[in-house]
């Protein structure tokens, strides 16, 4: 169907032998791999662009008799000079290029470990909990410490093969590569709710605190000193234990050759190829069977294959609504109290925000209150939350 | 588990013939649709019987007496109410603290074909849905190249467009279960995927009128997202298939994928697909965006993590049966399509072999409809179902660029069960005497 030319099958030959002599431990498998169903395409491990292996180790399409796999092309419009859009001003570049590279240079900005930790009180405690150890109730906003990053760093070795082992832990402190990430993350994306509200002073200073709380060292001193102060000159030296933790070496002139390396030898990560083995019978010596032992099943909406009408069309009200809009987007806290948002339910909790009054209460979640984004980060109309907000406040009181 | 028995009767013309017979046939359609008006009218179920027929054919239906809506009435079509149950859905366990950083499953039991609908696509945000004014929308190219440049919406669109159907897969997909099944549901286990035809502009054709240095080794790809989500992609594959799509299935990218731009990586990770694409700067290193070590980096028992982990391996699963469509309805000696995915991001699926006992013994299924590169291909398997009979069905897909999946016991021999990412190792489902199915593993 799909006819390959003398020459491309040399090109794919890796492929073709690969298929051709694979061997398996227990008897072969039908040869019908390039009869039936056939689906090859012009596939080439190569580039025909820089000569070099795909860098993802699988396969490239190359355009040959106009089509580029299955899919035909227009040639002649790939040949076009199209120039289109407009030259990008110097203004505009600096205002969108604020991107930190782990090799500097850093902006410019200083913060002690002090500003840092008023900041994180204000504006960061609600999710990433005391310390940075997490959301108290739920965990499930990352953590920024869970102690001291060096010892941590010992645990990226752990596996959890029995339910009581210690898993390894990646935090910032013990797993992140450079702390120029960190920064240009917070800089960028948080505080989760408002991001990009926060000056490179703030930023460096909740950097610095990041610093104290996973007890890293910045040229060979541990941070510990509220007064201590992290800027563009000394943040080249702050020691990551997890450095060299990752595979392959991106950097410099042979990176994108390393993971080119690292791609094209599948068994380094667990990948298998038919080389090793296309095996059709007898496969295994006894079959061992791992069933749920933890079953997760708090599935929103339930799990359902039944085609009827939703009870919606049933009539199931303005209170139905109100419900499922808060299954959506508030239990995530308000069932927990993650962040400490008060429970549904939990009268005693609701009692005093109750009690200053429904107009309060309705102000405070359309503005927002604590970790909470205006109107829980939904796009309600006011109407809309009011009436979640008088769900929420029903089942409380 | 009489897992010797499990071999599949060879096809026999007497079997088919006795399946297809006139009664067969009726007490079939008899039961279908009891299921049908199952609720609504419950007496002309018991009073179902050969001489009167079925009340769905000899007599007249709601919807055939009157008038049916205006074909002004939705201007944008809708599913039919009936199907609402077919839904993304969601779970806690795989949410980032709030359902902004979080997912939504796709219900990949639930669709045919190839194609996701739009409104089904599974959907991975890190800060929330963007809603991006197109009027507004603006894309900068930058870095190591002779002409740095702004685009609108309309001047990327003037570019010639490309067409191409791949599936999107966050590479967390079966991460939950490396240390053993979790969900038993397909949804949940495998949900983190879809499969569109995109629609966009190569790179590669913006690239040529902009003069690239040949120093360019990385591209930076940011959104313009709360998270401004970014990610680091190699300068080969920005030559090769990379994609800015504005198209999804015909109609403009949904919100949830990016609207009006994403990047298009064919084969690679989900989440190196940048949604709402606001910038792409070539450098010589690498950027370390969050998102490329904090997440998305692959731990070995080495404690070495290996880090931009792009292509999605070869990977599949049996959609039907699942643990949502079980074969608790089938008869005995009943006909049953098994069916499945199969997808490699490293090329083409080449084939998929089907085990009934777990993988001792193998059989090769038939690959059917549309095979394309870097995208969904369904395969099928019939299976003559044996009543009471236990099965332990796995599937197994081999691609092009000769990479077969492993097994769970393979797979964890190198990667440990701390990884994370990139799970592709043989899935199975354990079909019980009763005809349920549940998630397990073989880890022999």
């Amino acid at each position: 169907m799909f006819k390959l030319s003398h020459k491309k099958i040399i090109a794919t030959s890796a492929v073709a032998a690969a298929v051709a002599f694979a061997g398996c431990l227990g008897s072969n498998p039908d040869a019908s791999s390039s009869s039936e169903g056939s689906t090859k395409y012009v596939a080439s491990h190569t580039y025909d662009f820089n000569g070099k292996k795909v860098i993802d180790g699988g396969v490239y399409y190359p355009v040959v008799d106009g089509k580029r796999g299955p899919y035909y092309v227009n040639e002649q419009a790939s040949r076009i000079a199209y120039n289109k859009g407009r030259e990008a001003l110097p203004v505009e570049i600096k205002a969108w290029d604020v991107d930190v590279m782990y090799n500097g240079p850093f902006p410019k900005g200083h913060g002690t470990v002090g500003e840092g930790e008023e900041i994180y009180e204000e504006k960061c405690v609600a999710c990433h909990g005391d310390f940075g150890s997490g959301a108290a109730n739920i965990g499930i906003y990352p953590a920024l410490s869970k102690g001291n990053a060096y010892e941590l760093h010992e645990t990226l070795k752990n596996q959890r093969l029995n339910p009581d082992d210690d898993g390894p832990i990646r935090v910032f402190g013990s797993y992140w590569p450079y702390p120029s990430t960190a920064w240009w993350y917070i800089k960028t994306g948080m505080p989760h709710p408002h991001p990009k509200s926060l000056t490179n002073n703030e930023v460096y200073a909740l950097v610095a605190y990041m610093l104290s709380i996973n007890e890293l060292k910045v040229d060979g001193e541990v941070v510990e000193d509220e007064d201590f102060e992290l800027n563009q000159d000394n943040f080249g030296k702050i020691e990551m234990p997890n450095v060299n933790g990752f595979i392959p070496n991106l950097n410099g002139p042979n990176g994108t050759d390393n993971i080119r390396k690292l791609l094209n030898t599948p068994h380094e990560y667990g990948a298998k190829t038919l080389a090793d083995g296309r095996c059709m019978h007898d496969c295994l010596k006894e079959v061992k069977v791992q069933h749920i032992t933890i079953e997760q099943k708090n599935f929103l909406p339930p799990l359902s294959e039944v085609r009827d009408l939703p009870k919606e069309e049933n009539g199931g009200g303005a209170e139905a609504k109100a419900k499922a809009t808060y299954e959506a987007s508030c239990a995530m806290c308000h069932d927990s109290g993650a962040a400490d948002a008060p429970i549904i339910g939990n009268k005693a909790q609701w009692a005093k925000y109750i009690k200053e009054g429904m107009d309060t209460v309705y102000k405070k979640g359309i503005e927002g209150v604590g970790a909470m984004p205006p109107k829980g980060g939904t796009t309600l109309s006011d109407a809309e939350f009011k009436s979640v907000v008088d769900y929420i406040v029903g089942k409380s009181k | 588990m009489d897992i010797k028995e499990t071999q599949n009767a060879p096809v026999s013309s007497e079997n088919e013939v006795e399946l297809s017979s006139r009664r067969e046939f009726f007490k079939k359609s008899a039961a279908l649709s009891v299921t049908a008006i199952a609720g609504t009218s419950l007496a002309a179920t018991n009073a179902l019987a050969e001489e009167k027929g079925d009340p769905n054919i000899v007599e007249e239906v709601p919807w055939g007496t009157k008038l049916g809506d205006p074909v002004t009435k939705n201007r944008y079509g809708m599913p039919s109410p009936y199907e609402h149950n077919v839904t993304r859905r969601n779970a806690q366990l795989l949410a980032s603290g709030n359902w902004q950083a979080s997912i939504a499953m796709c219900p990949i039991q639930d669709l045919y074909g190839i194609l996701t609908p739009n409104g089904l696509f599974f959907n991975r945000d890190h800060g929330g849905v963007a809603h991006i004014d197109p009027n507004r929308y603006r894309l900068m190219i930058h870095g190591l190249v002779e002409k740095p440049i702004v685009l609108t919406l309309d001047q990327l669109k003037k570019y010639p467009s490309v067409s191409r159907v791949h599936f999107i897969e966050c590479p967390a997909n079966g991460g939950p279960e490396w240390r053993g099944p979790q969900f038993n549901s397909i949804q949940f286990a495998k949900g983190m995927m879809s499969c569109a035809e995109w629609t966009g502009v190569y790179i590669k054709d913006i690239l040529k009128d902009l003069g690239l240095s040949p120093k360019a080794k990385w591209m930076l790809a940011e959104g313009s997202d709360n998270s401004e989500m970014g990610r680091t992609v190699p300068i080969d594959k920005v030559l090769d298939d990379a994609m800015l799509v504005y198209g999804q299935n015909g109609e403009a990218l949904r919100p949830e994928q990016g609207y009006p731009v994403r990047l298009l990586l064919p084969g690679w990770e989900g989440n190196l697909c940048v949604k709402w694409l606001k910038r792409l700067e070539f450098g010589e290193e690498p950027f370390y965006a969050k998102e490329e070590t904090a997440k998305y980096t692959a731990l070995k028992p080495s404690g070495k993590a290996i880090q931009h982990f792009y292509p999605l391996e070869v990977n599949s699963i049996i959609t039907s049966p699942c643990p949502e469509k079980p074969w608790t309805d089938l008869e005995d000696g009943e006909w049953v399509e098994i069916e499945g995915l199969a997808w490699s991001g490293q090329g083409t699926i080449e084939g998929v072999d089907i085990s009934l006992d777990g993988g001792v013994n193998w059989q090769k299924a038939s690959l059917k409809g549309l095979v394309l590169p870097k995208a969904w291909t369904r395969f099928s398997f019939m299976h003559k179902f044996k009543k009471g009979q236990k099965l332990l069905l796995s599937s197994r897909a081999y691609d092009d660029a000769g990479r077969i999946q492993p097994t769970v016991k393979e797979e964890r021999s190198v990667m440990g069960v701390e990884s994370v990412y990139h799970r592709n190792a043989v899935a199975t489902w354990e079909v019980t005497a009763e005809g349920k199915v549940n998630n397990v593993q073989v880890i022999s």
